[in-house]
């Protein structure tokens, strides 16, 4: 798992004073930190690397069965882990685009 | 280090303790091996897994839980049994075969106890992936 940064504060003081003018944050984004596609990016590479050991691991059991098979099952297992998470995340995601898409103005 | 990693850990120890258990019971009636040694019972030695670094600084506990490994296969301190068989091509010059000396029973606990610490460690592993999962499902909407 790759450790997640805690998300820096878009800016101090209570949101909803913000909301009519500009916030005094929203000129310079926060730059500390990687950034949240960043992120997004490298879980779904470690997902991608996951998947292809759990193929490896599967074809190299096919042809020889020296590998005991809880490696194949585990590395399975793993790989199904790390697709949920990343599915979870992006239904996170749809969902606060969608709130906000739905927003009544 | 991840539960699931260390459960895993596990499970391959125990895995292989299997071969070695199995290799012994396999051999019951071996007389002799490749170098002309008598065989003898095998046992498989784990521990958990320590760095060499903490090793080098002597400390042996560490805060953090450890996997376990595999540390070696050694040879058990039981004696041979001498079947006298003079016909046997491999008898001595006294007419003695020389078998390992391998406890069947024991073998067999051993064998079993394997296979729970086995399971055991299962158990560890489907816990563990339960909690995952669990988390997964936090603040899930519908």
């Amino acid at each position: 798992m790759i450790p997640v940064a805690p998300i820096a504060p878009v800016a101090s003081g209570p949101a909803i004073l913000q909301l009519g003018g500009i916030p005094p944050g929203a000129a310079q984004p926060p730059t500390s930190g990687p950034a949240f596609g960043d992120i997004l990016s490298a879980g779904m590479k470690s997902v991608e690397t996951k998947l292809s050991t759990a193929d490896d691991l599967v074809r190299q059991f096919a042809l020889d069965d020296s590998v005991p098979v809880h490696k194949v099952t585990y590395a399975l297992e793993q790989a199904r882990l790390s697709v949920e998470l990343a599915m979870q995340v992006r239904a996170r995601l749809v969902e606060g685009y969608r709130d906000l898409m739905n927003m009544q103005l | 280090m991840d539960a699931m990693q260390i459960s895993r850990s596990g499970l391959d120890v125990e895995w292989q303790r299997l071969q070695v258990i199995a290799e012994n019971l396999a051999n019951v009636n071996t007389s002799r091996t490749a170098g002309g040694e008598p065989y003898r019972a095998m046992r498989l030695l784990s521990g958990p897994k320590a760095s060499f670094d903490a090793a080098v600084k002597g400390k042996e506990t560490t805060l953090a839980p450890q996997a376990v490994q595999v540390l070696g296969i050694e040879p058990e301190g039981t004696g041979v049994r001498r079947v006298y068989d003079p016909n046997d091509p491999q008898a001595g010059a006294d007419g003695f075969v020389t078998y390992p000396a391998i406890d069947h029973a024991g073998e067999m606990t051993l064998m079993i106890q394997t296979s729970r610490a086995y399971e055991a460690d299962l158990a560890a592993l489907n816990m563990a992936h339960q909690m995952y999962a669990r988390a997964l499902d936090l603040g899930k909407q519908s």
